[in-house]
């Protein structure tokens, strides 16, 4: 089968995996939780997020800022050190040593769609309050959307190629995906690569509130989230990160390193259709499906299992369940593992391919928790109640973001 | 508290300094204290001792007692 534009086909080994969100810390409890809970455990109710109409959301919980000494925590907002903490992980994972690697072969390529909105916010206040005079040297510094990123670099020096990236919700899935077209532009050896997001912030709570776009099950938060359920009324945002080590086949298979799966296909498009709202027919999201597959050279039966973006909003889980449908067929596993991590903005699509990764390699399927109505119009077999296993050869992610952003991976077994 | 003292423990507790490190002769850039650090660490005395520091001329090359002579000069 032609595709991927005229270009060879192209395999990135996926070697290590970093996982921090509200379901876990590590790679290891994440799966275990989204594989085995019936209920999220990590909803809550922040005092910042008092009496709005969503007062609730997933956070990681404390012991994060812990994980760093003094002299980094100055360095660090909260989205960087969840970016680092999962970097480390992934890292290690893969069994490399920053200590003793080509550093300038290594790039780094980490979205977040929000970066220190929090920590701008509160600087923000310095200043109307106290005057400019007050105002930290750090705002810039720390805040910034890159800073995850350069957070990474530093952290593990790496000094290759580094980018921070920002298309919203589908950020940590384009950022795997362009970390594989660095290595198969032979620019790296080595990527590290996905999302992090950190934003228990009362003003883009509000804002998001006022457009509608946020769950208001105040009186059962765990269940709020509720992807491809008839009652389901909106999203719930959550905090963490999701981080991939990726390298050059060759160079994953010269130091012997086990590949616990590949990246073989990435496509991108945007609607431009509206600020928020998906294309109605969600033909963006097609688009960028299509050439992820083109790119992986696979068909619609090909493909096993979908890890959506499924994010418990009326009109995205239709959307994007339909187009599914008519791209795939009726057969894949479709789940969406939101309603264990909430919906991370710009580190789900690394928070996802990671589950995605994780699924090829256990051949089980993670069960989308609160989905106790399957929403009749949505026609694609939705995985629910328990983890399902299946044989498993090619798997694909989905994000679809604000913007009108879209994006899609294609995985096989390692 | 003295100034003395709550400038060193602003460095330690604040910028991550190790407490032994901390002598007057030290330079500030070798306790890990560069240019932008240096710029966190005047707002932290100056909320902390409630002294202005805005006028005084300092670098990371100054050591922690030239640091300690301006805070000193400013509270006066």
């Amino acid at each position: 089968m032609s595709g991927g534009g005229g270009r060879e086909a192209y395999a990135a080994a996926v070697t290590g995996l970093g996982l921090i969100t509200a379901a876990g810390r590590g790679v290891k409890e994440n799966w275990h939780r989204v594989t085995t809970s019936s209920a999220p455990s990590g909803v809550r109710k922040p005092p910042e997020l008092h009496d709005l109409p969503c007062d609730f959301m997933y956070l990681v919980g404390d012991g994060v800022q812990e994980s760093f000494d003094v002299g980094e925590q100055r360095l660090l907002d909260r989205f960087s050190q969840l970016a680092v903490l999962a970097a480390r992980e992934a890292v290690a994972d893969a069994g490399l040593l920053p200590s003793a690697w080509e550093g300038d072969r290594v790039a780094v390529v980490i979205g977040t769609a929000n970066g220190g909105f929090v920590y701008q916010g509160e600087q923000q206040r310095v200043l109307l309050e106290r005057g400019p005079r007050r105002v930290s040297p750090m705002t810039a510094a720390l805040t910034t959307t890159n800073c995850a990123a350069a957070s990474v670099c530093r952290d593990l020096r790496a000094v290759g190629p580094s980018f921070g990236l920002n298309t919203t919700c589908s950020s940590g899935t384009d950022a795997i995906g362009l970390a594989r077209e660095l290595l198969r532009a032979g620019l790296c050896d080595v990527a590290i690569a996905g999302g992090t997001e950190s934003v228990c912030s009362r003003l883009l709570v509000a804002g998001m509130c006022k457009l509608k776009g946020l769950s208001t099950r105040r009186d059962d938060p765990a269940a709020a989230c509720r992807p491809f359920d008839v009652d389901r009324d909106g999203f719930v945002i959550g905090e963490g990160a999701g981080i991939l080590v990726l390298e050059r086949p060759e160079h994953a298979r010269a130091r012997g390193a086990r590949v616990r799966a590949q990246v073989v296909g990435y496509g991108a498009s945007n609607d431009a259709y509206a600020p928020v709202a998906p294309h109605p027919e969600g033909a963006g999201a097609e688009r960028a499906l299509r050439a992820a597959m083109a790119d992986a050279r696979v068909c619609g039966a090909d493909v096993g299992h979908v890890n959506a973006h499924g994010t418990s909003t009326p009109v995205n889980d239709l959307v994007e369940s339909a187009m599914l449908h008519r791209v795939l067929g009726a057969h894949p596993l479709v789940t969406s593992t939101k309603a264990m991590t909430g919906h991370t903005l710009g580190a789900a699509g690394g928070i996802e391919t990671a589950f995605a990764v994780l699924a090829l390699q256990h051949q089980l399927v993670p069960p989308t928790a609160n989905l106790e109505s399957p929403d009749p119009r949505i026609a694609v077999e939705t995985v629910r109640k328990e983890a399902r296993p299946a044989r498993l050869d090619c798997v694909v992610k989905t994000s679809l973001g604000f913007g009108g952003h879209n994006a899609a991976l294609v995985l096989t077994r390692g | 508290m003295d100034i003395t003292q709550q400038v060193s423990t602003l460095l330690t507790t604040k910028m991550g300094v190790p407490q032994q490190a901390v002598s007057p002769e030290s330079p500030l850039r070798d306790l890990g204290v560069d240019s932008l650090a240096l710029e966190e660490l005047r707002l932290l005395i100056e909320e902390d001792l409630d002294v202005d520091l805005e006028s005084a001329v300092l670098t990371p090359q100054n050591s922690v007692g030239e640091l300690l002579a301006a805070v000193h000069s400013a509270a006066a």
